[in-house]
């Protein structure tokens, strides 16, 4: 399998944490995503990917750790999953697609707006039925969160 | 300086204005839109000295926007920054070609946001 494609992902989750909320993420090691198993995240943020390859970029986060980094961003605590958090985690996931999208210049793509699921082991509605999800963790001081990545035609 | 930021994350947009009040020793004024369609409304019914601009919203995104904007002759002169996470260069190379000032890719650094807006308005 040629995951050298997730790399751009990867580096863009890197940066934007480090930039917008001065976290700096560890990257575990990638595992082939299980779409039908039960799953520990509060809320996903998932942005679609069109154009020359078809795909979505997935980033799930537990409640604490959205609600940390949101309050990071807006100066006031959170105690549940509310605007704030669905705000914050769209514009993490759309800043990571967006830059992402620098590294894959070979194919020219197009994102989606973000769209936001919550609740315990919400379900996310994958693109294409064949095609491998490639997960990553990503282990920072506040707990882990899981970027997933899946793109037909170019991940096989 | 009236200055106009359109992002749909409010967050973001607070981002922004937060960065820009805290470098700028001035008083500038803010207003904002959720989408291009708001931003539209305000322009027509407001005189502004900068727009920062989203790409990636709904109903009207920002690319679009400027499309309009640069057909209208009172806009045809505005300058506009594009800030969004469209980082690749073709996406870059559009928006320039559809009359965009300048182009800063998210997540913005203060510097970077400065830079931008001091190449427009080298005075301030």
């Amino acid at each position: 399998m040629d995951i050298k494609y997730i790399d751009p992902f990867i580096q863009a989750t890197v940066n934007v944490l480090d930039e917008f909320f001065n976290v700096k993420p560890e990257v575990q090691k990638p595992y082939l995503l299980d779409k039908d198993q039960e799953h520990q995240w509060d809320v996903s943020a998932i942005i679609g990917i069109a154009g020359e390859a078809k795909g979505a970029v997935v980033i799930s986060f537990p409640a604490e750790l959205a609600g940390i980094l949101t309050s990071r961003l807006t100066g006031k605590s959170v105690e549940e999953i509310d605007e704030d958090v669905i705000d914050t985690v769209g514009e993490v996931v759309n800043i990571v697609a967006g830059n992402a999208k620098k590294g894959l210049e070979e194919y020219r793509l197009m994102i989606s707006l973000p769209s936001i699921v919550s609740g315990k082991n919400h379900k996310i509605a994958w693109p294409g039925k064949n095609a491998p999800v490639i997960a990553i963790p990503f282990k920072t001081e506040f707990g882990i969160f899981n970027l997933s990545v899946i793109l037909e035609n170019i991940i096989v | 300086m009236k200055i106009l930021v359109v992002d749909d994350s409010r967050i973001m947009r607070n981002i922004i204005k937060n960065t820009l009040q805290y470098m700028h020793q001035k008083e500038d004024e803010y207003l904002e839109a959720a989408d291009g369609v708001e931003a539209l409304e305000i322009l027509l019914h407001n005189h502004i000295d900068l727009l920062l601009l989203d790409w990636n919203m709904p109903r009207l995104n920002g690319l679009e926007l400027v499309k309009k904007l640069r057909n209208i002759e009172q806009f045809v002169n505005l300058p506009i920054i594009m800030v969004t996470s469209e980082a690749a260069k073709y996406n870059v190379i559009e928006a320039i070609k559809e009359g965009v000032n300048d182009y800063l890719v998210k997540p913005v650094s203060e510097r970077g946001l400065l830079s931008k807006i001091k190449r427009i308005f080298p005075a301030l």
